[in-house]
């Protein structure tokens, strides 16, 4: 809990930025009230080594993000439109709630591609063409999230 | 500094153009809604990052990057959300005819 509301105080110095006793006050107070009163639900523990994997993960989505962007722009600017959108269904071998959520977070942020639906480690995928969608099934993502998770304790 | 926060601001605005234009283009909700995420992925970064780039370092600078972080956390959400309920509702994706 104490984490918690430390967490949360950093979030209103950044927000407020400003350094008067009155607002670093009332922020303390409410960080710890919100802290409380959230306190029944889930714990808060950091893990670092996630952590960093998952930073070290946003470079490659950010690479993957610009590429996609371009194809798909030059999908909307062809006279000729050729786009061939088609729902796919992915089997992912994720074992974890959170990697389904980073996976489907991630294809959704790649321009092009998004997830439609969701249900335990099976994803609905609408892509705009076969590029995109070949893109998406040869699990190049995939295995990259699988790594970042490697060392957690599967619960899916 | 100046010249390079321009260049990205003009740059996002050419990917806010294209997913205007794309949306008008493309034929369904689903389809659109893949323009619709090319601004926020790009066209939406790069005019931040522009405008970060203007203000310099320090306080605006950071309050950018927490707008940037909570942009990337949310439009996956709103963007899923909306083409599911689309697909519950029974919508059915625009497809090429000969395919």
């Amino acid at each position: 809990m104490f984490l918690k509301a430390m967490a949360l105080f950093l979030f209103w110095i950044l927000l407020s930025a400003s350094f008067e006793w009155i607002h670093l006050l009332l922020g303390l107070v409410f960080s710890f009230v919100v802290a409380w009163l959230n306190s029944g639900h889930s714990p808060f523990v950091p893990k670092f080594r996630l952590w960093l994997r998952i930073i070290l993960y946003i470079p490659w989505l950010f690479y993957k993000i610009i590429e996609s962007s371009i194809h798909m722009s030059r999908l909307i600017l062809d006279p000729a439109l050729p786009i061939n959108p088609q729902l796919i269904t992915v089997e992912s071998k994720l074992r974890h709630h959170a990697a389904v959520v980073l996976f489907g977070n991630s294809i959704t942020l790649t321009p092009g591609t998004i997830t439609a639906e969701v249900y335990r480690n099976t994803l609905i995928v609408h892509a705009m063409d076969k590029d995109l969608s070949k893109d998406i099934e040869s699990k190049q993502m995939e295995s990259r999230i699988a790594e970042i998770f490697k060392d957690e304790k599967p619960d899916l | 500094m100046e010249i390079l926060s321009i260049i990205f601001i003009v740059t996002g605005l050419f990917f806010l153009i294209v997913a205007a234009i794309g949306v008008i283009r493309l034929p369904d909700v689903f389809s659109r809604s893949h323009a619709v995420s090319l601004t926020d992925s790009l066209g939406a970064f790069l005019m931040l990052v522009g405008i970060a780039l203007h203000e310099g370092f320090g306080k605006n600078m950071l309050k950018i990057m927490v707008v940037l972080a909570l942009l990337y956390i949310l439009n996956p959400v709103i963007a899923h959300a909306t083409i599911r309920a689309a697909l519950r509702s029974g919508l059915k994706p625009w497809k090429k005819e000969n395919s």
